[in-house]
This record gives structure tokens, sequence and C-alpha cells, in this order.
């Protein structure tokens, strides 16, 4: 049954993005905030100055590249919960290759660092994907799994052999040489927001454009007809849990080489989570997940620089995230379409169905 | 010099064991009863989470750790109510809705604790203290284990032989068991599936919430952001583990403290291992455990399907 049917999209995009604002008023005031002057500081850090713009941009990047790869997962049915984890170690392969190799020309190094970091972060998704389709696992469970583990890892490392002996005491690693890191385009574009765009165009082209990508769509909407077409399903499982997870380590290894230079614990604050909401508001399609994700990094970074003029609590992304993703999920729901046209009959007088 | 083999045989241990499974067992029996019943809750997390910021709140407020407990249910029941009404009277997709709700709290417990304590963190606050039994206490090994515990901890033992009792043993668990394997079959035979689906979501609500609630008044006596740790997600494990039965649901979460409580000791021994590597041990025990034990699990045929009558 197509519940898309029963609303009409445009106003199921209405009414989520207006629910999600009277949430966001409620929070704003809850915080004992004025609502205007609020919103005016948010826009401001966001948007409102060349360096707040690249900012946003810079705060989009590791978001909307995770957050492509769990749109690609979420296509074939499957929940990539462990974004958190593969941008961990995504920016651990990063790190330590900058570090073993600083001496190799930018050329070379920037690329290598990144493709480093890509492949752990498609390894750490892969891991997921084979337990799924060798062992069936749920994806659900060995995903968050996965993230304590690589939180761990990096943990125990930034504590011990990767931390800066001649650093400041905290758990960080040094700092990557100049010759590791990504270049700013004219002061204004990080050449991450770059990579994010090609990502995006290469998801889109994935998903729409190849045979691979009616495989992924079709063994997420028909897992029986898919298998019956001759589709290995734990190919195609492992496969995009693969691309998820290296899309999440390109986050990591963006964030670490063109934005903190150096890797510690509290390297990401809950990217791999924000990235599932934006690929579920994005509805799983690259365009969607795409603009999304550029927006919730303008909010991020918006937040982030009003929390110095208005104290605006950085919680209130995760808050807006959720309300969102609950709104789009009732909008799409079959009951809730039930709901509408039972009392839509019953304003016209007519007998419900 | 401490070593292994002590801290294997040490009574201690085990009574961190028990404490340490107690939240995850807590977790799990509640979405044995929602699982049972048809519906997917990976919502857990978020629940405790409420649970605990709850019974934190409540307890502060109240200077009752009594009241705690009544708060800390009640914000987690909140959100079961949520996941039941987007579950079971809107049919939208139990998972994602789960999600959400996880993000949800965890931005929502992050958002109240600032805007209400000053300094934006929690305070310590009045909790439970270990409940010593008569005579038992004092019996060698096994006092210290089993008998010192948290009144949660006899609690739970309870909710799990009522839970055994009411899902297997009762024509009310049976038609439960019915949602979860054909709620249209259920549906013909005049079975009420969305009301047995409500309370199989409310009791899992309170179960999760309990756990919750434990973490914070038995255990840390305070607040802090996450710190339910993805013992949401072990206690989803755990359910598949247990098949799906209240009592088996015991051993395996204590499988889940034991490997906790081991990770901890060999971090405050003098053993040279690395602390770091010590706390991932638990979500490594997790995919293996789960790892071994899957191929043999059988779920509710209908569980996580959508179900919206017609």
């Amino acid at each position: 049954m197509n519940a898309a049917s029963f609303i009409p999209a445009l106003t199921r995009g209405a009414v989520a993005l207006v629910g999600t604002l009277i949430v966001g008023l409620i929070a704003v005031l809850a915080a004992g905030l004025d609502p205007v002057t609020t919103l005016q500081a948010i826009i401001d850090g966001a948007v409102g100055t060349p360096y707040a713009i690249r900012q946003s941009l810079t705060e989009a990047v590791p978001v909307t590249l995770t957050a492509l790869g769990v749109a690609v997962a979420f296509r074939a049915g499957l929940f990539n919960l462990g974004g958190e984890g593969q941008i961990y170690i995504g920016a651990l392969g990063a790190v330590g290759t900058a570090l073993l190799f600083p001496e190799l020309p930018s050329v070379l190094l920037i690329p290598f660092a990144l493709a480093v970091g890509t492949f752990g972060g498609l390894v750490w998704g892969a891991i997921a994907g084979v337990l799924r389709a060798k062992l069936r696992l749920s994806e659900i469970i060995t995903t968050i799994m996965l993230n304590f583990i690589a939180f761990w890892i990096v943990s125990y490392l930034v504590h011990g052999p990767l931390k800066d002996p001649g650093g400041s005491g905290y758990p960080l690693t040094r700092e990557i040489t100049t010759s590791a890191q990504l270049p700013v385009f004219g002061d204004l574009v990080p050449s991450g927001a770059v990579l994010m765009l090609v990502a995006a165009f290469c998801v889109w082209l994935l998903l729409e454009r190849t045979s691979t990508g009616i495989r992924i769509k079709g063994s997420g909407s028909s897992a029986s007809a898919s298998r019956f077409a001759g589709v290995s399903m734990s190919r195609v499982t492992i496969l995009v849990m693969a691309v998820a997870g290296a899309l999440a380590g390109l986050g990591g290894a963006v964030s670490l080489q063109g934005d903190q230079h150096q890797l510690g614990d509290f390297f990401s604050p809950g990217w791999g989570f924000d990235a599932v909401a934006v690929a579920l508001i994005g509805r799983g399609t690259a365009t969607g997940t795409f603009i999304t994700g550029v927006a919730v990094g303008a909010l991020r970074s918006g937040i982030q620089s009003a929390q110095g003029t208005a104290e605006v609590p950085s919680s209130i992304a995760q808050i807006l995230l959720a309300a969102a993703v609950l709104f789009v999920i009732v909008g799409n729901a079959e009951g809730a379409g039930q709901m509408v046209r039972r009392s839509w009959s019953r304003t016209r007088g007519l007998a419900s169905d | 010099m401490t070593d292994i083999f002590d801290i294997v045989t040490s009574a201690t241990l085990y009574a961190a064991a028990i404490r340490l499974a107690l939240p995850i067992f807590l977790a799990a029996l509640g979405e044995t009863f929602a699982e049972r019943s048809g519906l997917v809750n990976v919502g857990l997390e978020g629940m405790m989470l409420m649970g605990a910021f709850g019974a934190v709140l409540g307890s502060d407020v109240t200077g009752s750790a009594l009241a705690g407990v009544a708060i800390g249910l009640l914000f987690a029941l909140l959100v079961a109510a949520v996941q039941g009404f987007v579950a079971i009277n809107l049919g939208g997709d139990q998972i994602v809705c789960g999600i959400a709700l996880n993000i949800g709290a965890l931005g929502v417990t992050a958002f109240l604790v600032r805007a209400i304590w000053e300094g934006g963190n929690a305070p310590q606050v009045p909790g439970f203290s270990a409940f010593h039994f008569p005579i038992l206490a004092d019996a060698p090994f096994l006092g210290v284990a089993i008998f010192q515990q948290s009144i949660f901890v006899y609690v739970a033992f309870l909710l799990a032989l009522i839970s055994w009792w009411a899902l297997m043993k009762t024509g009310w668990g049976l038609r439960m068991r019915g949602c979860g394997e054909d709620p249209l079959a259920c549906e013909s035979l005049g079975i009420p599936v969305k009301r047995l689906r409500w309370q199989a979501m409310l009791i899992c609500g309170g179960c999760a919430g309990l756990g919750g609630v434990f973490l914070a008044l038995g255990e840390l006596l305070t607040f802090s952001d996450g710190m339910s740790g993805g013992r949401g997600f072990i206690a989803l494990a755990v359910v598949i583990i247990a098949r799906w039965s209240p009592m088996l649901a015991i051993p395996s979460a204590l499988l889940f403290g034991a490997v906790e409580a081991f990770a901890l000791r060999v971090q405050s021994s003098d053993l040279n291992v690395p602390p770091e590597l010590m706390l991932a041990l638990p979500y490594v025990a997790t995919i293996v455990v789960y790892a071994i034990v899957v191929g043999r699990s059988n779920p509710p045929a209908a569980l996580g399907r959508t179900y919206v009558r017609q």
C-alpha cells in the first residue's frame, strides 16, 4: 500500500516544518530566551558573515557525508547507527597517516590520509554488514556496539601511545603538519565542502543511475522480490554498509584534516546520530539528505556562535532533529493517513469508510 | 598483588555483576513484552535515560528517593506513550520512531539539566542504599554477593517471576503473544490487539524506566548526559539471546553484568591493562555472544510489522 498517497507530500513537508518550528519555539521559551533575538542570533551566527558561512560549511561536512552513507543504507532497508564510530576510525586513519608521513608533499599526503581514513570507516561499516549478511545479526545493535568499541580504542590511543608528549596534558594527538591540512578556497569555501558536494553527486549517481542502485533500492522495498530476481542480498548488505562506513570515515578524515587537525576523546559532538536524523528527514534521497545536512550544519554552527551572545543550549539542535523525524514518520504513517481521511469525510458530512 | 584468579573468586565481583546486570535486565524484560506483542522498541535507551533523569529530578525536588522513582517512571512512560501512539495507533515506522526518541531523549535531558540546575550539572540526590537480609547477609561469600544488594535487585527478581507467569501461564499472556505472531487472526477472534499492544508498550516503558531509575538512584546518585551508555541496545541483544523469555533474560543479562564487573575490577587492580580497552569489553562481548546465539533464535512472526486495522 502506498501510504504516501494519503496526504499530499507538500502538505506533509509543511506540517513537519511548522511542527518542528513550534517545538523549537517551546524549547527557546523554556530556556527563558527571547525567540526573536535568539533566532536573529542563530541566523547571524550561521550565515551573517563570510566567516560564519565558512564555519557553517565546515560543520555541515562531516554530518552530511555521514548522512549520505546512512541514506544509502536506509534505501537498502538497513539502519547505520554506527556513523559515530566510523567517524572516529576515519579520523584515526587520517591522523595516523598524517603523523607517519609528514615529509610527503601535500599533493600526495592530503589524498593519502583522506583515503586511509575513508578505508578505516569502510572496514568499520563492513564489519556490521558482514555480521548482518553472514550471521543475521541486527545492524541496529552491532553498529551501536561498534561505536563504543571505536570510541574506546581511540580514547586508549589518545591517552596513551598517540598522546602528544609536548602537549598541555590533554588527551590529544599531535597536530598534523600543514602539508596534510585541507585548503580553504578564497577564505570562504573549505575544500571539504567541495568533497561533500562531489560525494552527494556520486551517491545520487549510485542510487538513481546505476544497476547497483536498483538492486539497493529493490532489496530495501521488497527483499523477497529482489531475491527472486537473483539479487544477492548478502552482497548488497555488505556493500551498502561498507559505503556507509566509507562516507562517514571520509567525514571524520575531512574534519580532522580540514578543521580540528588533531584527534581527541571529544572529536565528534554526535555527528553520527545527527546524520541518522538528517538521512531520515531527507527521506534517504541524495538531494534531500544533502540539503538537510547543510541546513543542520548551519543550525549547529549558528547555535554555537549564538551561545556566546544569547546562551542558546546546543541540545536544542538534537531536540529539533528528533521532532522533525517524528513529524516525518507520522506524515508517512498509514494510520495517520487514515485518520486524516476519516476526519475529512466527517467534516464533509460523508460516512467514513 | 592482585591477579585474575583473585578477581574472579572475590564475592564483590559477583555482587557487582548483579548490580551492573540489573538495568540491562529490566530494560530487556520490558522489551520482551513489547516484542512478544509484535512491537519492536528501539527506544529503550531513550526510556532509560528519561527514567534516570526523572528520578534525579524527582529526588532532588522532593528530597525523597521514592518520589524520584515515581517521577522517573512517569518520564519513561511518556516516551513509551509517544512510541506507542506512533507504532500502534498511527502505524508509523517503529524502528525510525525509536531512533528519533533516542536522539530526542538525549537532547531533552541535556537541555533540561542545563535549564534546571545551576552550573548545568545535576546535583547529588538522595538514593537507595543496600538492603541487608537478616542472617543471610552474613553468610560467607553469598552474603556479599547476593544478600546485600539494592532493594531494586529483589524487586527485579520478583518482576521476572511475575512476568514469566503472566506471559507464559495466563490467557492474557497467550493473547499478547498471539498479537506478536498473527495480529490479524487475533483481531478476527475478537482479541483487542491495540489494547494489548498498548499494555505491552507501557510495561516496556515502565521496566526500562525502572532500569534508568536504578542507574540514577541506586548507582550514581546523580545524572550525567548519556549515562545509559548503550545499555538499552545491549538489552535489545539480551532479549534475542534469551529467546524472548523473561526468565532466560536473567542469566543473559548477568553475563553482561559479569563482563562489565570484571572489566571494572581489572581496571582498578594493579594489572597493567589500559582502562579504556577494558571499558570496550562489554560491547565486544555483546557482539560475540549475540553472534554465537542468534542462529538458533526464533522471533515472533509479526515482530516490527506495521499493523493498522483496516
